[in-house]
């Protein structure tokens, strides 16, 4: 197998992606001028670098339509309702997030702990699982005893099989 | 350096805008409205919707304006939100649904164009044929690749700009890249014989 390890072909290399930067022209100037003193003595280079100048020049012919003239204004427009219908929360998130971004302070982390507090006593006055009834709680418990009972069980049943600590010195 | 300043004077525009100043948003919005708009069209190929979904774009920017910070370049991060945007829509699957017909809307182009430039009808069919055989090739790669490309053609973004607004690592970028382009020669090289 013949060894491309040394080669300065960057397709032999597997380095095609320096000639999609030579086409591009984004390659630095002393790379360029070397690259091109070998793309036009090595053929499938030359054919790399033609067909990627005919897929830019096809890109390039993609002509586009004019934006419509009332973007900026239906744009706009859609800002100020936004701004009309949430007034007051998003002014306050925005500070909030504003002031997170910044680093906390004082005047925001004491509302939102309050708010915190607030959400936790109203996930607590409506904990679902208040309103449980004594059976199922008393089912519970007593399948959780049973369950300790067999573990018991089960671990005296791994002692019995062990061998005797004079075996174990063996 | 022009780079460094454009960078410097979107950001700093953009942080004008954080402290409630609109005539920064609309400098924003007139110097970035086209570039947003055609990597939309050429992602979606359907320019009321790339407009609604540039609405979309402008309208994250503006929400996000609380919570901007300079950390990366502008476009970097504009073209985020738009990547963002338009591979959500082509996940939701209102891409087949908007879709216009390739022929359909090139002929309706095409057509006004006749008459203000005169070209040959010969002429035109030609190149109606192939600006179709070009959108239904960069149609036919997968979204990210399409993404990639679009990014790197037009927008000139480097492997690392296009690696931020995609969510990925550079070597993700290249390998995007370097199949989209593989796939684009294997298509498209053969219009060079066509003049």
């Amino acid at each position: 197998m013949k060894s491309t390890k040394g080669s300065a072909c960057p397709v032999e290399r597997g380095e095609e992606e320096i000639l999609l930067r030579y086409c591009a022209g984004t390659l630095a100037a002393e790379g360029a001028a070397q690259l091109e003193g070998h793309v036009t003595s090595c053929s499938r280079c030359r054919m790399w670098v033609q067909e990627q100048q005919m897929v830019w020049r096809a890109l390039e012919s993609w002509e586009l339509e004019p934006v419509t003239a009332d973007f900026d204004a239906a744009l706009l427009a859609r800002i100020a309702r936004e701004k009309e219908a949430r007034p007051g929360w998003r002014g306050w998130w925005e500070r909030a997030v504003g002031a997170w971004s910044g680093g906390l302070e004082w005047r925001v982390a004491v509302p939102a702990a309050a708010l915190a507090l607030l959400l936790a006593a109203g996930l607590a006055v409506t904990n679902p699982f208040r309103g449980e009834p004594v059976e199922t709680a008393v089912r519970l418990e007593a399948r959780e005893i049973e369950q300790a009972e067999r573990a018991l069980e089960d671990l005296e049943m791994l002692r019995q099989l062990e061998p005797p600590e004079e075996d174990k010195k063996l | 350096m022009m780079a460094v300043a454009t960078f410097e004077h979107d950001a700093e525009l953009m942080l004008r805008v954080r402290d409630g100043d609109a005539q920064s948003f609309s400098l924003l919005l007139a110097k970035h409205r086209g570039p947003v708009i055609h990597f939309l069209y050429r992602m979606i190929q359907n320019q009321a919707v790339a407009e609604e979904l540039a609405q979309e774009v402008f309208l994250r920017v503006y929400r996000s304006r609380a919570s901007y910070e300079p950390t990366a370049k502008f476009t970097t991060w504009l073209f985020r939100i738009a990547s963002h945007v338009a591979l959500n829509h082509i996940r939701d699957g209102k891409h087949e649904r908007h879709q216009e017909s390739l022929d359909g809307e090139g002929t309706e182009g095409i057509g006004r164009q006749v008459a203000s430039r005169a070209p040959t009808v010969e002429q035109e069919m030609v190149r109606e044929s192939r600006l179709a055989e070009v959108r239904r090739t960069v149609e036919s790669l997968p979204a990210k690749q399409r993404a990639a490309v679009l990014m790197h053609k037009y927008q000139e973004m480097d492997y690392a700009q296009i690696a931020a607004a995609l969510e990925c690592s550079e070597s993700a970028v290249k390998s995007l890249l370097f199949r989209a382009y593989e796939t684009l020669r294997a298509k498209l090289a053969h219009l060079a014989g066509r003049g």
